[in-house]
């Protein structure tokens, strides 16, 4: 029973980590100072705000006498969080135009009031008396006045910290499109929208997410357009997260999303101004996190990541075969190497003679099954494909050289594979890469292995019902609320105007029916250019 | 239990999707048989037999609009004897889907996969279907969606190509031994149409259900022209007598054809077809043998239910049938024909009876008619299961001599 118990039973819970009764103090003592109140004296302000900071090197406090009674009072800030400038603007103010003003022996609380509103109207300024509040907004860079006497601070927003410049984003290049990319702080990012969308009902919403970092998240919509019901979803998901830290917009799609052990990702993510502006001008939802260049988007459907915002720029027949192209791309990286497997081990009697024999010959000699042959150099690209992404570029260059050379020629000189097998992978990477959506490629390059091993079993029988399996999947999957393979499942005609092809801008009427249920009209109808009075003036010349 | 409902152009991919897989895989040969070169005609008769079917159980289930066999032949003739009522259904459905999946994988082994164990097969596609019932009738719904745009497509394609080498002087003389092989031909297609025995279950998860009538009807229209063009291609390239002994003559057909060179072997276009319109049917009888059987037991939810029937399914589906010759001999007229009659005389006639009675009585006088309706209703149903034991015995008779 003792080893029965040992083996199987479950281990007695430990009880909860036992802290000294010292770090029980302490942290009892932290939270007691963060949620009081400020008081009326400014060395003991200080000293609290120092201790709750534990003295960190980029915290600085200056001390100064401002005023014609020379009222102590002390600037207290993060560097590197504040702009150099204001800094210095802000003490000349205090100390110097403070001495202008007809102070007869104020008291400080009048003192203070007569500075906040007469002398600092160039800055956010906000009261704060509580020193948790203080904490927070010191860490997102905004500068902090205390003075003797009055138990408030004064908090100036003078955020000023370095960001990336504004550049093209590298992972979603076009051919034709503006070439700006989001950058890392959120701000600059909504800017970037507002600029594009300029009516009052874009509406941007704010949340604080993760205990620690206390990262800020936007959501973003226009009110009017987006359906009620998809914000309050939104917003009572973006509320339910309880994490310590939120480092990137990842963090809050697996928070968010409706099927989490799904392959296929729900919410686009992108790293474009104009696509998410796009996406609002259709009634979704965009969620921006600070710290991050990917902004997601949702609701979403799978076709919606087929396709690139080239499309919408580019000629629209053009835009129609290459949409084309692409969706056709995208099912031949998941099922060519399980076909091509299933049809070499089971039915070669499909293929016409000539190229069954053509196939044979150059399997001449190869060691393996075909399956084994497959399996192992679609793995070895995938390693490749993942050594290019990781390596510096001046070393990415060396990758291609072994890729092409020593996978390629050597494999078959060596008679290891067979140049149709090599074929067929080249083939299924060029087709995974035509796809634009990162992980949707990865999905596809995924369900790549799950076929091989049906098309190896079953042959097409095991293909065509593996390919069920996944259109049964994809058919019960949802993006907040949306079926994920709408327009396809359910079948809504209408939109198709936008999936197989892309019609012209002027004939593209409505927003897409599931999403963007609240004002359907995107433009008036008959706007299609017939230049008739040029027509008339060709007739005249001919006569 | 949850409830989820279906557009009617959903309904209507899934009832044709259903019916087009088993014409275009067994019907041809079926009905060439007695009609030989008329096989054509006994399509067009399998169309007003089926009609007939698909009125009887449609109509009935539109004038309960929210409610299931299950629940409305409760209300019709009691609980018990409306329990048995839907037993009946629920094994219609069984046999039904064990039957089709059965014809799927006798091809699949002749043609494609000849080491390949039968039950792998069935299994394999069961339990693909089972995993749509248990996502729900909405998950196939939108399945059926999708498919149905490459099943048409698929469908054109490889008849398309076959259409050319019809050779009229096959086709002919027309009618020349008078109408009763026609009709003889047309039954076995016609007792097929008890598929639509799912509409007892669907109708009220369509969103329109007074006219699920008429959306059943142009699934029929739809799948029954595809009948007749199949009958006459067959019949037409291979001759009467060919398409008569060939056990699959479809594929055959298609197996035989080279376009040019390259396109030759398209077989494989209507067996994805095929695999692909099964599915929708297996998923669906599945949902609705699933669903109904839950609604018998009183339970609050079908999905349960679902991989245990599943799991039944493959066996009967192996066992039921020795071999291809016993599932030809089972489709002959004289064999379906009443056994699916007993089908319909043990579920549908008694319920249409109660019905009739209940709307009756309920005009003449009003309140407190309820009670001496279903009285009625129920001798009827007895009336009714009484006749079960002789058809089962001219069914043996029949079975015997065949």
């Amino acid at each position: 029973m003792g080893l029965w118990q040992q083996l199987f039973g479950k281990r007695k819970a430990r009880g909860p980590k036992i802290l000294s009764l010292a770090d029980d103090l302490v942290i009892s003592e932290r939270e007691q100072k963060l949620n009081t109140k400020l008081s009326a004296n400014l060395t003991a302000n200080l000293n609290t705000i120092v201790d709750l900071f534990g003295n960190s090197a980029d915290f600085t406090i200056r001390h100064f006498k401002a005023g014609p009674d020379q009222l102590p009072g002390a600037v207290v800030v993060l560097e590197g969080l504040v702009r150099e400038d204001s800094i210095k603007d802000i003490q000349r103010v205090v100390l110097v135009d403070s001495l202008k003003l007809d102070l007869k022996a104020a008291k400080p609380k009048a003192f203070y009031q007569l500075i906040k509103d007469r002398l600092l109207p160039n800055y956010d300024l906000k009261e704060l008396d509580t020193f948790d509040r203080l904490c927070e907004n010191l860490s997102s860079g905004h500068k902090l006045l205390l003075f003797d006497g009055v138990d408030k601070a004064l908090d100036c927003g003078v955020e000023g910290y370095k960001s990336r410049a504004i550049e093209e984003p590298s992972a979603e290049t076009v051919i034709r499109g503006p070439r700006e990319g989001f950058v890392e702080s959120i701000r600059t990012n909504t800017s970037l929208i507002r600029r594009r969308i300029k009516t009052p009902n874009l509406w941007i919403e704010s949340f604080s997410l993760g205990n620690l970092t206390r990262t800020e998240v936007n959501m973003a919509y226009i009110k009017g357009l987006v359906s009620d019901q998809l914000v309050a979803e939104v917003r009572s998901r973006l509320e339910r997260i309880d994490i310590d830290s939120v480092l990137e917009s990842g963090y809050v799609e697996e928070f968010i999303e409706d099927d989490p052990f799904t392959i296929f990702p729900q919410l686009a993510r992108t790293e474009r101004p104009d696509k998410v502006a796009a996406g609002l001008l259709e009634g979704k939802v965009a969620i921006f996190t600070d710290g991050t260049p990917f902004v997601l988007i949702t609701p979403i459907n799978l076709w919606e990541l087929l396709q690139a915002p080239d499309d919408y720029y580019e000629r629209a027949s053009i835009a129609a075969f290459i949409r084309n192209l692409r969706i056709f791309a995208y099912w031949v990286s998941i099922l060519l190497p399980g076909s091509y497997v299933a049809v070499v081990n089971f039915h070669h009697e499909l293929l016409p003679s000539e190229l069954a024999l053509r196939i044979a010959a150059t399997r001449e000699g190869v060691p393996f099954p075909v399956v084994a042959e497959v399996l192992i150099m679609e793995l070895t690209f995938e390693m490749l494909r993942e050594a290019g992404i990781r390596l510096p570029q001046a070393i990415g260059s060396a990758i291609s050289i072994v890729g092409a050379l020593i996978l390629g020629e050597a494999a078959i000189r060596a008679g290891l594979a067979s140049p149709a097998v090599i074929i067929i992978v080249a083939i299924t990477a060029i087709a995974s890469f035509t796809v634009p959506a990162f992980d949707l490629g990865i999905s596809g390059r995924l369900l790549l292995f799950l076929f091989i091993m049906l098309g190896a079993t079953i042959g097409l029988l095991g293909i065509q019902l593996g390919l069920l399996m996944l259109l049964i999947h994809l058919c019960s999957l949802r993006s907040f609320g949306t079926p994920y393979f709408v327009p396809i499942g359910p079948m809504v005609v209408k939109d198709w105007r936008d999936v197989f092809i892309r019609i012209w801008w002027w004939g593209m009427l409505k927003r897409p029916h599931l999403v963007g249920t609240r004002d359907l009209d995107r433009e008036s109808p008959g706007q299609m250019p017939r230049p008739e009075s040029q027509d008339e003036g060709d007739d005249h010349e001919d006569n | 239990m949850k409830i989820t409902k279906i557009a009617n152009r959903q309904l209507l991919f899934i009832l044709f999707m259903m019916r087009t897989t088993v014409t275009i895989a067994f019907l041809p040969v079926l009905t060439s048989a007695d009609a030989a070169q008329d096989a054509w005609v006994a399509a067009l008769f399998t169309f007003l037999g089926s009609a007939v079917i698909v009125i009887l159980v449609a109509a009935l289930g539109a004038k309960y609009p929210k409610q299931t066999i299950v629940e409305y032949s409760t209300a019709l003739v009691s609980t018990w004897p409306g329990k048995v009522v839907s037993a009946v259904v629920l094994w219609a459905l069984f046999t039904i889907a064990a039957t089709d999946v059965r014809i799927y994988g006798e091809v699949l082994v002749t043609g494609f996969l000849v080491q390949t164990p039968l039950a792998v097969i069935i299994g394999g596609m069961v339990f693909v279907a089972a995993v749509a019932a248990w996502q729900g009738i909405e998950v196939i719904a939108r399945v059926a969606d999708t498919l149905f745009p490459l099943f048409v497509l698929m469908l054109v394609l490889s008849l398309g190509m076959v259409v050319p080498l019809v050779e009229i002087r096959n086709l002919q003389p027309v009618m020349a031994r008078g109408l009763l092989p026609v009709v003889r031909g047309s039954i076995t297609p016609t007792a097929i149409a008890a598929q639509m025995l799912v509409l007892t279950m669907l109708i009220p998860a369509v969103t329109e259900p007074n006219r699920a009538l008429a959306t059943a009807l142009w699934a029929l229209a739809g799948s029954s022209l595809v009948l007749v063009v199949v009958a006459v291609v067959t019949v037409g390239i291979l001759g009467p007598e060919q398409a008569s002994r060939s056990v699959f003559p479809f594929y055959v057909l298609t197996r035989s054809i080279e376009v040019t060179e390259f396109v030759q072997r398209i077989e494989v276009l209507p067996m994805f077809a095929w695999g692909f319109g099964l599915f929708i049917g297996i998923a669906t009888l599945i949902y609705s043998l699933a669903y109904g059987l839950a609604q018998v037991l009183g339970l609050a939810d079908y999905r349960p239910l679902v991989f245990p029937l599943a799991a039944l399914q493959t066996t009967f589906s192996v066992q039921a049938y020795k071999d291809v010759f016993e599932l030809l001999r089972f489709f002959k007229p004289r064999v379906v024909g009443p056994y699916i009659l007993a089908w319909f005389i043990l579920s549908l006639f008694p319920l249409w009876a109660a019905h009739f009675i209940r709307t009756v009585w309920g005009s003449r006088r009003q309140g407190g008619s309820d009670g001496q309706g279903r009285v009625w209703g129920q001798i009827l149903a007895v009336f009714s299961f009484a006749s079960y034991r002789p058809l089962c015995d001219y069914q043996h008779r029949l079975l015997g001599s065949a």
